[in-house]
C-alpha cells in the first residue's frame, strides 16, 4: 500500500449528504477516475469495564475496534493516542470473551461506505458516514500507491486532493509528523479513521444538545 | 523424392498411373508421326499401299486418342500439385475467384516488395551507422570495424572480479543507493539497486554494458515465486513504467564503448536523481502533477525534473 490521506468534507450550503458525495463523486469522474468497486471501514467502540477502573488515577480508556474492507482478513485494534495492533479477522470473537474487561458501547458503532476510484496511481474513497441509522458526514480517502514515505508525497497529495476538493482540502494528517522516515503501513490509515471519526461523533452531539 | 515434395492431398497412385499414361501417349503419337514419315509402304497395287497406310494411319490416331483419354482421366484422380508457382503454397491464393472481397493476393505481394525494400534501405542505413560511434555492443561489422581493429571486443570480456569492483565503488559512492549483485545465469551479472525508500531497480547486464532495466516501487515484488529476480513483469504503477521508459532511453544516451564503467557510473549517477521522485516539482509548470503522474523525467546532463511532456 501506499501513503493515505482521510479527511472530512463537509456537507455543501443547502445540500444533502447524498448530494454532496454526488457532486463529489461527479468531479472526480470528470477528472478521468474510473469507478472500481466498494469500500467499507467501521469502528465498534469499546470501554474499559468498570471493575477493572478504580486503581488510583486511572481513567477509563476508550478502545476502538475497527474493519476496512481493503484488509478483509484483518481487524485492528487501537487505544486513542495509543498503539495500534492488528489482528486476525477472529479478534472480534476474542473481544466477546473478554467482555468482563472491555464493554461494547454498541450505540456508538460508526462506519463509513461508499465507492471505490481509480485514477492513475491514485485510489479515491467517497464515504458516507453513519452512526446508527442516520448519515453524519462525508469521508475522503485518497491513496498514492507508488510511495511509502508520508512526507515524500504529501505536496503531490495536496495538489490532487485540491484538484477535486478545492479548499476542503486538508491540512498535514497528524499521523504524518511521527512518522520521519518510516514506512507508511495500514495502521496509520486506521488511526486517521478513527481520528475522523471521533471529530463527526463529538459535531454531532452539538446539535442534539443545542437548539436549531 | 517425390514424395517428399508433393503435398499429401496428391494421389501417389494415380500419379505415377499417369506418368505411364504420359509414356503411353508419347509412344503412340511418335507412331503417328512414323507413320506419316514412312509413308506408303511397298505393295502390289496402288490401292493396296493406299489401303495400308489408311488402315495403319487411322489405327494409331485411334491410339493416341485412346491414351489421351486414359491421361485425361487420371489427371482428374491426381489432384493439383501446388509446387508449380513461384509463392509456393501462397501463389494459390491468385487462384481466389472474388479477388474484390479478399484481395490476399494483391496484398500480399505488395507486402513482399515492401520487404524486399525495406531490407535494401535498412542495408543502407546499417553501413551509415556502422560509420558512426554510436555503439553499444562490438558486433558490428564493416567499414569501422576494421579502423578500430580489436579495441571493443576486450569490454566484452572483462573478468568478473574487474565487474564487481566497478560495481562496489559506485555502491559506495551513493550512500541513499545500496546495489546487490548476482551472477544467477553464469557470468553475467544483474544488479539489484534500491533507491532510498523510492524505488527498486533492477540491472541486467552483460559484461559492464547494461541491456536492461525495470523500475518498481520500493513496495513492489522484485523476485519471482522461487527467488530469482524477476527480470520480466513491469510494475504495477503507471509512474514507475515512466520511469523505466526513461531508463531505457539513458541507456541509449549514457553511451562510451571504450569506457563502460564511466557510463555505468553516469548511468546511476542520473538514476539517483530519482530519490525526490514524490517531492520535486517540475522545472518547468512549477506543479507536482500532470494526468496524475509527478515529474518523471530528468534531464540527462542537469538531472532536473520535468514532466515527460514538459521536456525538451
Ligand atoms: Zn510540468
Amino acid at each position: 500500500m501506499g501513503v493515505t490521506c482521510v479527511a472530512q468534507v463537509p456537507v455543501a450550503e443547502g445540500k444533502s449528504v447524498q448530494q454532496t458525495v454526488e457532486l463529489l463523486t461527479r468531479k472526480l469522474e470528470l477528472l478521468g477516475a474510473e469507478k472500481q468497486g466498494t469500500f467499507c471501514v467501521d469502528c465498534e467502540t469499546y470501554h474499559t469495564a468498570a471493575s477493572t477502573i478504580g486503581s488510583q488515577g486511572q481513567t477509563g480508556k476508550l478502545m476502538y475496534v475497527m474493519h476496512n474492507s481493503e484488509y478483509p482478513l484483518s481487524c485492528f485494534a487501537l487505544f486513542e493516542n495509543g498503539p495500534c495492533l492488528i489482528a486476525d479477522a477472529n479478534f472480534d470473537i476474542l473481544m466477546v470473551k473478554l467482555k468482563g474487561f472491555f464493554q461494547n458501547a454498541k450505540a456508538n458503532k460508526i462506519e463509513s461506505r461508499g465507492t471505490r476510484y481509480q485514477y492513475c496511481d491514485f485510489l479515491v474513497k467517497v464515504g458516507t458516514v453513519t452512526m446508527g441509522p442516520s448519515a453524519r458526514g462525508i469521508s475522503v480517502e485518497v491513496e498514492y500507491g507508488p510511495c511509502v514515505i508520508a512526507n515524500d508525497c504529501w505536496n503531490l497529495l495536496m495538489e490532487f486532493m485540491q484538484s477535486f476538493m478545492g479548499s476542503h482540502a486538508p491540512g498535514v494528517p497528524s499521523v504524518f509528523g511521527t512518522k520521519h522516515d518510516s514506512v507508511y503501513g495500514p495502521a496509520d490509515t486506521m488511526v486517521q479513521y478513527m481520528e475522523l471519526f471521533n471529530k463527526i461523533r463529538k459535531q454531532q452531539q452539538v446539535p442534539v444538545a443545542g437548539i436549531r | 523424392m517425390a514424395e517428399g515434395v508433393l503435398s499429401p492431398g496428391v494421389n501417389l497412385e494415380a500419379f505415377s498411373q499417369a506418368i505411364a499414361a504420359i509414356q503411353a501417349l508419347r509412344s503412340s503419337v511418335t507412331r503417328v508421326f512414323d507413320c506419316l514419315k514412312d509413308g506408303m509402304r511397298n505393295k502390289e497395287t496402288l490401292e493396296g499401299r493406299e489401303k495400308g497406310f489408311v488402315a495403319a494411319f487411322q489405327e494409331s490416331l485411334h491410339s493416341v486418342s485412346r491414351d489421351l483419354g486414359e491421361l485425361e482421366r487420371l489427371s482428374n484422380l491426381v489432384g493439383k500439385p501446388s509446387e508449380n508457382h513461384p509463392l509456393h503454397n501462397s501463389g494459390l491464393l491468385s487462384l481466389d475467384p472474388v479477388q474484390d472481397k479478399t484481395p490476399l493476393y494483391s496484398q500480399l505481394l505488395q507486402a513482399y516488395k515492401w520487404s524486399n525494400k525495406l531490407q535494401y534501405h535498412a542495408g543502407l542505413a546499417s553501413g551509415l551507422l556502422n560509420q558512426q560511434s554510436l555503439k553499444r555492443s562490438a558486433n558490428q561489422m564493416g567499414v569501422s570495424a576494421k579502423r578500430r581493429p580489436k579495441a571493443q571486443p576486450t569490454t566484452l570480456v572483462l573478468p568478473p572480479q574487474y565487474v564487481d569492483d566497478v560495481i562496489s565503488r559506485i555502491d559506495r559512492m551513493f550512500p541513499e543507493m545500496s546495489i546487490q549483485l548476482s551472477r544467477p545465469n553464469g557470468t553475467s551479472a544483474m544488479l539489484l539497486v534500491t533507491l532510498g525508500k523510492v524505488l527498486k531497480v533492477i540491472v541486467v547486464m552483460r559484461s559492464l554494458f547494461i541491456d536492461r532495466t525495470i523500475v518498481k516501487g520500493y513496495n513492489e515484488n522484485v523476485h519471482t515465486e522461487d527467488g530469482k529476480l524477476d527480470i520480466w513483469s513491469k510494475s504495477n504503477y503507471q509512474v514507475f513504467q515512466k520511469v523505466t521508459d526513461h531508463a531505457t532511453t539513458a541507456l541509449l544516451h549514457y553511451q562510451l564503448p571504450q569506457m563502460p564503467d564511466v557510463v555505468v557510473r553516469s548511468f546511476m549517477t542520473w538514476l539517483r536523481s530519482y530519490i525526490k521522485l514524490f517531492q520535486a516539482p517540475c522545472q518547468r509548470c512549477g506543479k507536482f502533477l500532470q494526468d496524475g503522474l509527478p515529474p518523471t523525467w530528468r534531464d540527462f546532463r542537469t538531472l532536473e525534473a520535468f514532466h515527460d511532456t514538459c521536456r525538451q
